[in-house]
């Protein structure tokens, strides 16, 4: 290897570990925004929340695995508050996730006594192979196995009647449940896996960073969203499988992007905005649906069609004759 | 009897105060198998009935059997078990994003919860449940068979209810309720449509409603003929009474009908 080389392959390593790390965050958004149509800002709250635990964990001694496992499942609880907040009290997806994130807000600075936790030290289960490239190379052994392994599992998960039934709920909630699926009970296990996917990237992302920050989660469903239309406008999937495959390629192509433009010169303090700019050329280009604002609209046309219903009929001044 | 409604009440505000009672001690019976039409002019509660029946509309007091089955506790969503809905969008009554194939499997699970561990068991539609939907689409002359894993948003309208008609029937229904489902189709795919309905509800042998806008369906289908007005049944003719009826002297009864309500 030329040492001209080296930075770079270092460099593509380090975005592609990054992209894997944040994968799950956008497999998460995926499965709550674009499969079950809801958009959901829990994430920023449950991405800080898996961080921020782990982070006290891993730092007090817990193995890595049960940290991680710990991250999850405050994650999916995050997600089944946010889904409990929109079935049962009829709270708007948005107003919903915007409450448990605030409300989150609290709660991951109190699991985490401060504001910032450094992660110094992990000792990891397995002697992951590392081709060479030290701890990135480990890092992409590891996370490209965990990722898979997540790729095959989401998808099978989907291809039951239960994920079918999922599906149905995202694309047209009134025809689900006139086909007898129970949407709340699906919502609310769907938002909770989201999240618990989205857990599991804060998790993965502060111990790749080092450090668990109470901020972390800001604009994460911006972020995931970003990785997901990335994703779909480069690949194009056609079916589940391929399509969460895209999601995961869409984090990594993501991470490269940000890499390159750090490389190139941009300052760190222009990064959120260098982001934004980034995601709005990605869902400008081509012909790509903002899913979430489709889901509000469609909400908004099917929930209370008990009263447009009735409004239609009760208006026998406009009727015509049959 | 199959379907009871005892003293149904059902009421809305309207808008600047007051309020309007449709429905008064509603009385309705239906035996296993009869296939009724359900005629009225607008804001005579057809389709606030059909409503009632499913369950995306709470009656105020009163009660609704189906087969001895009390429904009024149950969800919208389990009362879907035992019954078949087509809507009139077609839009409303498929998941444009999923195929054909999802689509009929989603309305075959109806008797399942499939949102439990039970809905995890295997991968599906199988390729034995595609060959069964093929074989069915075949068998009712359907020219989809052979397109089950097209996404229903690429059919036409026509096409699209008569998917949501097939799936309403799947599942073993007690009940089916037909909300004008072929009003936002072109004559040819009425013709069509209407055919398939009746085909199905025969074959089926479940009790049906359905209501319409169209006269001429009124007095060509069914073997029951209900004409409601404000929420009261107007009149109520076998497939033999209907025979008299004309879609002129049905016209005739919706004036006079009217007319005693301005006076």
């Amino acid at each position: 290897m030329t040492g001209h080389n080296a930075p770079m392959l270092s460099l593509w390593l380090g975005a592609y570990d990054q992209g894997l790390a944040y994968a799950s965050l956008a497999l998460g958004t995926y499965l709550t925004l674009r499969v079950l149509n809801f958009a959901d800002l829990t994430v920023d709250g449950s991405f800080a929340l898996g961080g921020g635990t782990a982070a006290v964990l891993i730092t007090n001694g817990v193995p890595v695995p049960l940290a991680i496992l710990s991250a999850v499942v405050l994650g999916g609880l995050a997600g089944t508050i946010t889904a409990l907040i929109h079935t049962r009290l009829g709270v708007n997806d948005l107003f919903a996730g915007i409450l448990t994130t605030t409300g989150l807000y609290t709660v991951t600075l109190r699991v985490m006594g401060r504001s910032n936790i450094p992660i110094t030290d992990i000792t990891p289960v397995v002697n992951w192979p590392d081709f060479g490239q030290g701890d990135d190379g480990r890092w992409a052994i590891a996370l490209t196995c965990v990722l898979l392994g997540m790729i095959a599992l989401i998808a099978l998960l989907l291809a039951t009647d239960f994920g079918l039934a999922l599906r149905a709920i995202g694309n047209n909630p009134t025809m689900a449940r006139a086909n007898a699926v129970n949407q709340g009970l699906g919502l609310t296990l769907g938002i909770a896996a989201g999240n618990a996917l989205v857990g599991l990237a804060g998790a993965l992302v502060a111990m790749y960073q080092g450090f668990a920050d109470v901020t972390m989660g800001i604009g994460s469903l911006i972020l995931g969203l970003g990785m997901v239309i990335i994703g779909e406008s480069v690949l194009r999937p056609r079916s589940v499988p391929t399509a969460l495959f895209a999601v995961v390629m869409g984090a990594i192509l993501f991470r490269l992007l940000i890499a390159i433009a750090l490389q190139l010169g941009l300052d760190p303090v222009d990064l959120k905005l260098t982001t934004a700019v980034l995601l709005l050329a990605a869902m400008s280009l081509g012909h790509i649906k903002l899913p979430g604002l489709n889901a509000n609209f469609q909400d908004a046309a099917s929930e209370p069609a008990v009263i447009a219903g009735s409004e239609a009929e009760a208006d026998p001044g406009s009727g015509e004759q049959p | 009897m199959s379907l009871r409604v005892d003293k149904l009440c059902w009421g809305h505000p309207v808008p600047g105060g007051g309020w309007r009672q449709l429905f008064a001690n509603f009385d309705f019976q239906s035996s296993t198998g009869e296939f009724t039409v359900v005629i009225g002019s607008n804001g005579s509660g057809k389709s606030t009935f059909l409503n009632l029946l499913a369950g995306t509309l709470r009656s105020n007091s009163g009660s609704i059997h189906l087969n001895d089955k009390p429904l009024q506790r149950l969800s919208d969503h389990r009362r879907a078990r035992r019954i078949g809905r087509v809507m009139q969008n077609p839009l409303e009554g498929t998941c444009p994003g999923l195929t054909i194939a999802e689509n009929l499997r989603l309305a075959e699970g109806r008797r399942r919860s499939v949102i439990s561990w039970r809905g995890l068991s295997g991968v599906h539609p199988s390729r034995a449940d595609r060959r069964r939907y093929r074989e069915l689409l075949e068998q009712l002359g359907l020219p989809l068979a052979d397109r089950i894993d097209t996404l229903v948003g690429q059919l036409s309208g026509g096409q699209r209810q008569t998917i949501s008609l097939v799936m309403a029937t799947l599942g073993q229904p007690q009940l089916l309720l037909l909300d004008e489902h072929t009003a936002a189709l072109d004559p040819r795919a009425e013709a069509t449509v209407m055919a398939l309905t009746d085909r199905l509800v025969r074959q089926l042998g479940t009790t049906a409603l359905m209501v319409t806008h169209s006269l001429e369906q009124a007095l060509s289908f069914g073997d029951r003929l209900v004409m409601l007005h404000e929420g009261r049944i107007l009149g109520d003719w076998s497939a033999r009474e209907r025979q008299h009826l004309t879609p002129e002297s049905l016209r005739e009864m919706y004036g006079a009908a009217r007319v005693r309500q301005t006076n």
